[in-house]
């Protein structure tokens, strides 16, 4: 039942490569910077005017009542925000880099590849890098797709010389894409939509989930064969089935890409079956079942809010609503744009979730501390607090706001250049002198 | 003459499936004579008038007495029509002949319709235009391919049908219909042929698909305009030179336009599609634009127009294969069907009793059903519907044989006419009906011959069945199970007929009694499923009328004044009262009033006073803007945005294809967008006409055009129209280097300058009193030479820098100017060129990256152009992004550092500039129309929302009202899809 992973053996290197990355030593920034006289939004308690210093890429100190050292390079933040810097949840950022041209697209394997991570496919030098963080994104979940196990995700800062640098941490969970089950579907053969009959789909579908229950008990003897050490038997080392492995150990959360109610529902149902712990990204029905989602715990990346209805009678409004009752039926959420070159609008998405009724600070919430909690990282990063990683944006008003200008953006400690692509073209074009 | 007897024989042995191996059987007797007479039998004639006991006398095929005393020939053969009735032989108003299978099934031989789908020939030719004249064969006629299946004949015939108008093909103009009896076709086919040339056809369902010329419905549309004026132009240039053929060149013999001549002058009728009531609309818009004999074929929906219909009396031929929805196991469980497919599948029924009432002529035809049974079982949820048998029974003959003028051949009982006819004991529709014979051509078909071995028991249960079926309706009231009761009543003058027609309502009690133990299909519930066939389709609902529905959601709405569909208010005056007025004409007005009067603003400002007995909407705290314009969009289009065959489609109109019903208007609304620009798509370097389009939500296609609004058209440079068809299996469409792509609006251009030249030299020759002929209409350089008078916008995608320079460079040589680049994601790189030429942009806020050449777009375009003096649009070319097109006007704020005032210009008077409306809409001005927003916020603010939308001063849009009104439409879907056996229940 299961298909062969396409490469079992992965190069040497590449292995020694991601024992470094999954125990980086963080490094160090070798300044010392205060951002004092602006108001300090922590997310993770009430705002105020105060000042955070950081130090060695961490946050030092944070307050009202403190003071930059001496020797700080000092941000005047007068007049200006300080917030923890936002967390895009669900991108391909580094992945992707031109939408239509395939060379630049490193986010989809062939076949069921649970073992790979997203970080090896990096590109440290990608354009979008810095175009999304001049927009107050410091960091991002950077996540294959396909499959349907599609890989690990990685969460990565968007500063970085190598993916060494950028690494927060190589894999985050497991993404799997849960099979669709539609009656119409598009052939491009004819360039026309062909209907199939729901009984033939339904058939499909409950082949491939039985599929993927056989890939948990796999694992799950795949793990007791290992450890059984001493048997004297030689289990032959297999990558995909150790990667899920990881999920039945609870060492890392199933991300699961669903939009369906009845995906979510059976989604939900299939981790329960098999004891795992549950990510539910994209959701585009998740507010349709909201109770069963707050019941057992299991927390929303929410895709694009600025999307329109699905079916014809809908709510105008649906999806601009879903997070908002989300959120107040008590499923945690996060946000992600789910794709590289518009990462940067995640602000923008959100504010249409709280004119459409998410709670503001909610909102923010979501997108600083309740992404790092929902992807466990919530130790090193989402709120301004002494000891996190320093993430930061110096804004001049609230940073849902289109008119809102970036000042500053502090990542892991460095006040990092906001010149992008897009600026330097703007600068470059804007002086041409007029034509004789 | 004998060996033709032996011959029939045998093939009627074969197909009627009898042992023929077997040397025992008797083949067939010889026909016997021509001479009937029907006698005590009742008439219905077929035009509404039904004589209660007759004799009805057939001679060599014709009606030669119908009375009372109608005198008997002597050598006539008498049929007792005692309880009987003779009704005129069915016609199949449209249909497809009955032909044979063909030897080793579908695909075996020559690729038929039902063979797999042919791949793409890679050395197929590519398609040059209308000149191919694509799936064009006007000069075939249905007579003159008649293999008929005799077996399929039969079973037409017992049904009660006599003959059907078949179509000749597929296509776009397949070729003639004929009127096909159902005689036994024997190895004399044509025998069976009462009129080989009934009318022309056209036809948009050919499945071309993406690809091959015509590609998409605006294209094809546009081809048939084509053509038309093409057959007209001919014929005109063929009768002049025969008049006088003096120095002229003999016009060469043309096998298509020929034939469509007639058609094309409105001398000869010609089938149109239409079955929903936007295609009907295109269809009677054809018919006007070319003064043409028009009959429409499939309105189903034409229960929306029937008034329309009937003022132009233009014939319908309803398609009775009634909307069904899929078997509930096929159906995903999972899925809401849309409130508009509920409504259409209980309303499509309506549409015979709609123009009945109407006063508009209409037949039936069998469109989509392939059975009898089929087309009977659609009948009788017409008559469910509403449809008086009797009116029925007229569409299917008489009015039948009207539609192409053979009223005075067939289709009633009356002397003279041909002798096409049922005997039966009630209509051939009911199911409690027997047909006893069927006279076709005077030739006596009697229906007992099918009634032996197995076929006779079949139905002798069927009527058990039947009878079963006859008393469970009396229980449930069903609106489409009453229609046996129903027909009892009408004939209730005739008794026996009465008595006959539903054997078990009046009196039987064993008929009473339920047979449990015979298995009761689902279909005995519904009318559509009963009689349907087995698994093909679900069961539908039972039909309902308009009012119904109408009264339904008045039931539902109550006095909440909320109506379903269409505007929510509808004011004379109204005035918008204390909110801060961004009228987009250089001021704000903090605490201002709009008056709106008719539709147009009459006041602004902070003394006005909103006039008496106006309605107020108050908008203290709020914002008001003018009405957003979206430059570029392609929503509320059907069948495809996108010509995309040939390099050069400037012949093709989104006007053809506006769909009103498209429910992105209604979103877009709910943004506040009033105002919207429908381009053709990007495929090829010149595609098709735009259209600009007001948000009146609820009106039809006609109602939508912004009037006034100066045509235009969508030119495309770069990837798209280079790589067009670079997927797939055939061949590359030239050009695929942006080289090319300058070259063919280069080369369109010159051809459409010496078109120009072409024509002004014929006006002078005409005006100098010599002898000239007009050049041919080419509806592709037309739209090219208006752009040379500068009377046609030019609306261009562009990318790269490089390329809108060429552009602009290339319309200066033909001295045209740009109106619009669109996209222009590279422009900040040519700002001063595009502002020196005169050309507005169009821009993305913020998209980039997706391909290669918007790599360099960046989100300082719109500003940065605007500074170099550019006139500067945002549009969204996309249905969800035009819903929040103010917030992604605030990105011009956020990158360049526009004013607020010059970002919202972006998405109002800017666009409206660009397309030549801004004398109408763009700003809050007076004397303007009053296409108006309310926003709970600065519209720039990403939280603002919209709470009102206007269009010409009515409330299109209102965050309040649209609330009520989903919630009545949710109860009305309930409705709707409740059973009538529980509203039965209910009921008294």
């Amino acid at each position: 039942m299961t298909r062969r992973a396409g490469r079992v053996s992965l190069p040497v290197v590449i292995a020694g490569l991601l024992t470094l990355a999954a125990t980086w030593v963080p490094y160090a920034a070798a300044q010392t910077v205060a951002i004092q006289g602006g108001t300090v939004h922590p997310v993770s308690g009430p705002s105020y005017a105060g000042a955070v210093v950081v130090r060695d890429g961490l946050i030092a100190a944070a307050g009202a009542g403190v003071e930059a050292p001496s020797d700080a390079e000092v941000i005047d933040a007068t007049g200006l925000h300080v917030y923890p810097g936002l967390f895009n949840a669900f991108t391909s950022v580094g992945l992707v880099e031109i939408g239509s041209i395939a060379a630049t697209q490193d986010d989809s394997e062939l076949g069921d590849t649970p073992h790979l991570r997203a970080l090896e496919a990096v590109h440290p030098a990608s354009e979008i890098i810095p175009v999304t963080r001049a927009n107050g994104i410091t960091h991002v979940l950077s996540a294959p797709g396909g499959g349907p196990w599609a890989g690990q995700a990685s969460a990565i800062l968007l500063d970085g010389w190598t993916v060494e640098e950028m690494a927060i941490e190589p894999g985050v969970g497991v993404v799997l894409e849960w099979p669709s089950l539609e009656t119409r579907e598009f052939d491009f053969s004819t360039f026309s939509v062909r209907e199939k009959k729901f009984s033939e789909a339904k058939k499909d579908y409950d082949r491939t989930i039985d599929e993927l229950g056989d890939w948990i008990d796999a694992a799950r003897q795949y793990e007791h064969a290992r450890s059984a050490a001493g048997s004297g038997a030689t289990v032959e080392h297999n990558h995909a089935l150790a990667a899920v492995a990881k999920l039945t150990r609870g060492e890392l959360p199933l991300v699961v890409l669903a939009d369906r109610a009845r995906a979510i529902r059976d989604a939900v149902a299939f981790a329960g079956q098999h004891g795992l712990r549950l990510v539910l990204a994209s959701g585009r029905d998740a507010a349709q079942e909201a109770e069963l989602l707050a019941e057992k715990g299991i927390p929303v990346i929410l895709g694009a809010v600025q999307a329109l209805p699905v079916q014809e009678d809908d709510a105008y409004d649906g999806p601009f609503t879903a997070p908002g009752d989300l959120e107040r039926a008590g499923v945690p959420i996060a946000f992600g744009t789910f794709d590289s070159s518009s990462a940067r609008v995640l602000p923008y998405e959100v504010a249409t979730a709280v004119a459409f009724g998410l709670d503001p600070e909610a909102a923010l919430r979501a997108l600083t501390l309740g992404a790092a909690e929902i992807l466990g990282l919530d130790d090193r990063l989402g709120s301004i607090d002494a000891g996190k990683w320093a993430n930061l944006v110096v804004t001049d008003g609230d940073p849902l706001e289109v008119r809102t200008a970036v000042h500053h953006v502090i990542i892991r400690g460095r006040d990092v250049d906001l010149a992008n692509r897009h600026s330097r073209s703007y600068e470059l074009y804007g002086s041409r002198p007029a034509p004789p | 003459m004998r060996r033709f007897e032996s011959v029939r024989a045998v093939l009627l042995s074969l197909a009627l499936g009898l042992a023929a191996g077997s040397a025992s059987v008797a083949g067939p007797p010889p026909e016997p004579p021509p001479f009937h007479a029907i006698e005590n039998v009742r008439v219905e004639v077929g035009d509404g008038t039904v004589i209660e006991r007759a004799t009805v006398v057939i001679e060599n095929g014709t009606i030669t007495a119908v009375g009372e005393d109608a005198a008997v020939p002597a050598h006539a053969w008498v049929v007792d029509g005692e309880g009987l009735t003779v009704f005129p032989g069915l016609i199949d108003a449209l249909g497809t002949l009955p032909a044979p299978r063909r030897p080793g099934g579908p695909g075996a031989g020559e690729p038929g319709r039902s063979g797999p789908r042919r791949r793409p020939d890679p050395d197929q030719q590519l398609p040059r235009g209308p000149e191919d004249r694509p799936q064009t064969t006007p000069w075939k006629r249905a007579a003159d391919d008649l293999a008929l299946d005799p077996e399929a004949v039969e079973t037409w015939r017992k049904a009660g049908f006599t003959s059907v108008a078949a179509r000749a093909g597929q296509g776009l103009f397949p070729g003639r219909l004929s009127l096909v009896r159902f005689g036994e076709p024997g190895a004399d086919p044509e025998h069976q042929v009462v009129a080989p040339e009934l009318a022309q056809m056209a036809s948009f369902d050919t499945g071309a698909g993406f690809g091959s010329y015509p590609g998409s419905l605006m294209g094809q549309i546009a081809y048939v305009r084509q053509v038309l004026l093409d057959a007209g132009h001919h014929a005109a240039s063929v009768a002049a030179f025969e008049a006088d053929p003096a120095g002229w060149r003999r016009p060469d013999y043309d096998r298509a336009l020929a034939p469509l001549a007639p058609a094309a002058a409105g001398n000869e009728r010609i089938l149109l599609p239409g079955s929903s009531a936007a295609e009907i609309g295109r269809a009677l818009r054809l018919r006007e634009e070319f003064g043409l004999n028009s009959i429409v074929y499939g309105g189903q929906e034409a229960y929306r127009l029937a008034g329309e219909l009937a003022a132009g009396g233009v014939p319908v031929l309803v398609d009775v294969d009634w909307p069904a929805p899929l078997p509930e196991r096929d159906r995903d469980p999972d899925a809401d069907r849309p409130l508009r497919e509920i409504l259409h599948e209980r309303l499509a029924p309506s549409t015979p009793v709609e123009l009945a009432e109407a006063g508009a002529p209409f037949a039936f035809s069998s469109g989509g059903a392939g059975s009898p049974d089929e087309f009977l079982a659609g009948l009788r949820r017409a008559v469910a519907a509403g449809l008086d048998p009797a009116r029925a029974l007229t569409a299917l003959t008489r009015d039948a044989a009207a539609v192409y003028g053979l009223e005075d051949r067939l289709g009633t009982v009356a002397e003279g006419m041909a002798a096409d006819l049922v005997l039966a004991d009630g209509y051939p529709w009911q199911e409690s009906a027997r047909v006893e014979a069927v006279f076709i051509d005077g030739r006596r078909y009697a229906a007992a011959d099918r009634e032996d071995g197995e076929e006779a028991k079949d139905a002798e249960g069927t009527d058990s069945e039947r009878t079963e079926d006859t008393e469970g309706t009396e229980d449930s009231d069903h609106t489409g199970d009453t229609e046996a009761a129903e027909d009892a009543e009408d004939e209730g003058g005739s008794g026996e007929a009465a008595a006959e027609a539903a054997p078990g309502a009046e009196s039987s009690e064993e008929a009473v009694a339920p047979d449990e133990s015979r298995p009761r299909g689902r279909g005995a519930r519904g009318p559509g499923g009963r009689g349907g066939p087995p698994g093909a389709s679900g069961e539908a609902l039972p039909p309902m009328r308009l009012a119904e529905v109408a009264e339904k959601y008045e039931e539902v709405a109550g006095d909440s004044g909320v109506p379903m569909t269409g505007p929510y208010r509808e004011d004379g005056v109204l005035a918008i009262v204390g909110g801060t007025v961004l009228t987009m004409a250089g001021e704000t007005i903090e605490g201002g009033t709009v008056v709106v009067r008719d539709g147009r603003i009459a006041a602004v400002g902070t003394r006005v006073r909103p006039p008496r007995g106006a309605h107020v909407i108050d908008a203290a705290g709020r914002y008001v803007t003018p009405g957003i314009i979206d430059a570029h969009s392609h929503i509320a289009a059907e069948g495809g945005i996108n010509e995309g065959s040939l390099a050069v489609t400037s012949m093709v109109r989104v006007a053809d294809v506006v769909d009103p019903t498209d429910i992105a208007i209604y979103r877009a609304l709910a943004g506040g967008v009033t105002t919207i620009n429908v381009l053709h798509g990007s495929a090829n370097p010149i595609g098709g006409q735009n259209q600009v389009l007001k948000l009146r939500w609820g009106q039809d296609a006609d109602g939508l055009r912004f009037e006034g609004a100066p045509p235009g058209i969508k030119f495309a440079l770069g990837e798209n129209p280079k790589r067009s068809r670079s997927f797939g299996q055939g061949p590359r469409r030239y050009p695929a280097t942006r080289m090319g792509v300058l070259d063919v609006i280069r080369q369109a251009f010159t051809e459409a300058a010496e078109y120009q030249a072409a024509w002004v030299g014929h006006r002078q020759a005409e005006a100098a009193g010599e002898r000239s002929r007009p050049p041919a209409r080419d509806l592709e350089l037309e739209a090219l030479v208006e752009i040379l008078e500068g009377e046609r916008l030019v609306h261009a995608h562009s990318y790269r820098a490089d390329e809108i320079l060429q552009l602009l460079r290339l319309a200066e040589e033909f001295g045209f100017r740009i109106a619009t680049l669109q996209h222009v994601l590279e422009g900040y790189r040519v700002a001063d060129e595009i502002a020196a030429h005169g050309a507005g942009a169009s821009t993305f806020s913020d998209w980039w990256a997706y391909k290669v050449e918007a790599f360099e777009a960046i989100p300082h375009n719109a500003a940065l152009m605007t500074d170099r003096g550019v006139l500067v649009s945002i549009n969204s070319d996309d249905a969800e992004e035009m819903r929040h097109l103010n917030h992604e006007a605030a990105k011009a704020v956020r990158w360049g550092g526009l004013s607020d005032e010059q970002a919202l210009a972006l998405v109002t008077i800017n666009p409206a500039k660009q397309l030549r409306i801004d004398g109408r809409v763009g700003s809050i001005e007076v004397g303007k129309d009053a296409d108006l927003v309310v926003y709970d916020g600065h519209p720039l603010s990403s939280y603002a929302v919209v709470q009102t939308t206007l269009v010409d001063g009515r409330v299109y849009f209102d965050r309040e009202l649209d609330r009520v009104r989903r919630e009545h439409l949710a109860a009305l879907e309930q409705s709707l899809l409740e059973s009538d056996d529980d509203e039965g229940g209910e009921a008294p």
